[in-house]
């Protein structure tokens, strides 16, 4: 930390403000952002430059307030003491003024420079609430600039306004409460000894003392001394008998009035006004009966058009790699210059023409679903569903995540308070088909046996994940906390963020995906050419072609599909020594299942073991092999008997 | 005017309810309040999922909507106000 230079500023507010939205709009696209509460789950740093001056600038995770429930709530707070940051800009989701205004008296308690980004101010003003902005800047004492983080208006602002703040370092007043609570809350605070170790300040720290239950400071309190824990006990009863309720609600109730009655001051609310369109949308999407086959559709609509577009664009693709292709072997190379260069072209030639056709159409869509908050209704909607399965709503954040990639969407269960939850999501993440494997899918199954094929199997994976998880709950049994999940608003997605959280994937999958691809080709290659596929073929043949029926050259092609799923499919083609078209003439319809339920259901790739690894546990990476290895080998049989 | 309490999980869709009482432990209280869901606040049942499914509750005083598991919605108790305001 003490090399960077420049002052700290950090971007704090409720989950799904839109505070990664607007960090991007600043920084460039680098922090994920989705229509979701709860995207943002450790931090994201970037450094501005804006005026000539550095700014090093903080993403937090979304929190409702700072008695945090969840692990990412807990980091935001964490972070947000332990960075002390020069600034604090509060990002408030306009649309939801009264509500969100509770966390920012709670941050004006700690007295420390702040802003306040009133953001999504369109949306609030479709919703018929003009805010006063002038008004709200005095009221609060603090500078407040409205925004329109996704389509970029307000950011200059935003900016200029926090330069000058950190220039002339004025520090808000905390608000305050009526006066009866106040002078209970000051005298623990007069209380507090010399020696405490201070969280902002004295209010605060006491505050943070009362309002501490089983949350945050639980272990602070532990340690604090027995005297001060006595006055802590004490004022909790003072504030009980004098509103009769918990002492927690008590603060609580105080923020919750006094924001009531700023938005009040501040806000004129239009009644009346006609239901928008995305509205109405809404109550389609969300219809009790309506909303499932609507599901079905969305569902529909993303694999066709992910077909349409990727199946006659590989076919154009294809046609000159492989001219390429023939023309090299027709030359006289020597054999090793020729395997070199064509181990070369099945890696490259494969990443464009086969992987990038379908991969390319997915993250159009899936970028759109996202922004567009149809995921959160997904996640109501299949609710009892995840049920069945043992989990809860919340989960289905992870696991739509995971369509996109398994790897963020095991870092994303950090959402989830409960490690039971945890543990059993991202043992079912690795299940879920990624792009990688969709793009398998799409490409040998949906190109060779037609898109109701594909289907069919997409489906039969979503079975897998269900059984699986029936199957686990039924071990690790223990009651799964509530759904509580707040559903944002239906917003219509900005084009020119869809573009650049694709070419941001994209860049990433050329950066780190390709070359995986182009060294796993050249590798086989030089393995075929010193003959020692045979050897690794011959250890797997019980596997391949015993239990599977696979051909026995396709071992090797398995041993590879670890680094990255689709390396399996061009290594497929360079193992039989075929081109793609002719694929169909030395596999059967059965085989081509066969592999591809292997290829996407079997150990999870490197980068999934290695996260879950680093996010839950040893143990929970090596179970998780185990348990795709025995799936796979499991299903893949059973459709070999089937078929 | 108000009507009997009885449990969000048993009240009528589409009519305006009025919170009552939240007779959960501290976490789901806390959780509630933090979502911006309060005694005295108004709010509407716009939906169920299928199945036992969570219902979708909006909160008319701060305009925010929620899907609610059965278990915790068995836990707020409200009331039906008949006259629309």
């Amino acid at each position: 930390m003490a090399r960077h230079e420049g002052p700290v500023i950090v971007f704090i507010g409720q989950p799904n403000s839109g505070k990664s939205t607007l960090f991007n709009a600043i920084a460039g696209p680098k922090a994920q952002t989705a229509n979701f509460p709860g995207t943002t789950v450790s931090h994201t740093h970037s450094e501005v430059y804006f005026n000539g001056r550095v700014l090093r600038i903080v993403d937090l995770p979304g929190t409702y307030s700072l008695n945090p429930a969840d692990p990412a709530e807990k980091a935001a707070l964490v972070h947000l003491f332990k960075e002390a940051p020069d600034l604090i800009v509060n990002v408030v989701d306009a649309s939801l003024l009264s509500r969100s205004l509770e966390l920012t008296l709670e941050l004006l308690e700690t007295e420390q420079p702040m802003l306040l980004a009133l953001n999504m101010v369109d949306l609030a003003e479709k919703k018929g609430i003009k805010i006063d902005r002038e008004k709200l800047e005095v009221i609060l004492g603090i500078p407040v600039v409205m925004t329109v983080a996704n389509r970029g208006r307000g950011v200059k602002e935003l900016l200029s306004r926090c330069v000058e703040n950190l220039k002339n370092g004025s520090s808000p007043r905390a608000p305050s409460w009526t006066e009866e609570v106040e002078q209970v809350v000051d005298s623990l605070a007069k209380d507090i000894p010399e020696n405490f170790c201070l969280v902002a300040n004295r209010r605060f720290t006491a505050i943070k003392l009362i309002e501490a239950g089983d949350t945050f400071c639980h272990e602070i309190l532990e340690e604090i001394s027995q005297p001060l824990k006595k006055r802590v006990e004490e004022t909790r009863h003072r504030l009980e008998s004098l509103r009769h309720l918990p002492a927690y609600e008590v603060l609580a109730a105080e923020r919750h009035h006094l924001a009531m009655k700023i938005f009040e001051a501040v806000a004129k609310v239009q009644r009346g006004r006609k239901v928008s369109a995305e509205e109405k949308l809404d109550s389609l999407l969300m219809h009790p009966i309506l909303g499932y086959p609507l599901l079905l559709v969305i569902f529909f609509l993303f694999f066709f058009l992910i077909f349409f577009i990727g199946s006659p664009l590989e076919q154009l693709l294809l046609l000159p790699w492989t001219w390429l292709q023939s023309w090299v072997r027709g030359l006289s190379l020597s054999p090793l210059f020729l395997t070199l260069i064509d181990g070369l072209l099945q890696g490259l030639g494969g990443g464009i023409a086969i992987v990038l056709p379908y991969f390319l159409p997915l993250l159009f869509l899936m970028a759109f679903l996202e922004d567009l908050g149809y995921l959160a209704r997904a996640g109501f909607l299949l609710d009892s569903l995840m049920h069945r399965i043992g989990l809860h709503g919340k989960s289905v954040a992870p696991f739509v995540l995971g369509f996109g990639c398994n790897v963020p969407a095991v870092v994303s269960t950090r959402i989830l308070e409960s490690p039971r939850d945890r543990f059993l999501t991202s043992l079912l993440i690795p299940f879920i088909p990624c792009s990688a494997r969709t793009t398998v899918i799409l490409a040998l199954i949906a190109f060779f046996l037609g898109p109701w094929w594909a289907m069919g199997f997409y489906f039969f994976q979503l079975l897998i994940v269900a059984l699986v998880g029936r199957l686990l709950t039924f071990f690790i049994r223990e009651p799964s906390p509530g759904l509580m999940l707040e559903i944002p608003s239906l917003k219509w997605p900005s084009p020119k963020i869809i573009l650049s959280k694709v070419s941001y994937q994209l860049r990433s999958f050329v950066q780190f995906a390709w070359p995986i691809l182009i060294a796993g080709s050249l590798v086989l290659s030089l393995l075929q050419l010193a003959g020692v596929d045979v050897w690794i073929n011959r250890a797997l043949t019980p596997l391949v072609k015993g239990i599977l029926g696979l051909p026995e050259t396709l071992g090797v092609t398995l041993v590879f599909g670890f680094l990255r799923k689709e390396l399996s499919l061009l290594m497929l083609l360079q193992a039989l020594g075929v081109d793609y078209a002719q694929l169909p003439e030395v596999l059967s319809r059965t085989q081509l299942v066969v592999f591809t339920a292997f290829i996407s259901l079997f150990i999870p790739c490197l980068s999934t073991v290695a996260i879950i690894w680093r996010e839950i546990s040893r143990k929970a990476a090596l179970f998780s092999m185990l348990l795709n290895l025995v799936v796979a080998t499991l299903v893949a049989s059973l459709v070999r008997l089937i078929l | 005017m108000a009507s009997q309490v009885m449990r969000l999980s048993e009240a009528p869709q589409g009519k305006q309810l009025r919170i009552v009482d939240i007779v959960g432990g501290h976490g789901l209280r806390r959780r509630l309040m933090a979502l911006g869901f309060h005694k005295d606040d108004l709010i509407e049942r716009n939906s169920d999922a299928l199945f036992g499914g969570p219902i979708l509750i909006k909160n008319l005083n701060c305009d925010t909507s929620v899907a609610l598991g059965r278990g915790v919605a068995q836990k707020i108790l409200v009331e039906v106000l008949d006259g629309q305001a």
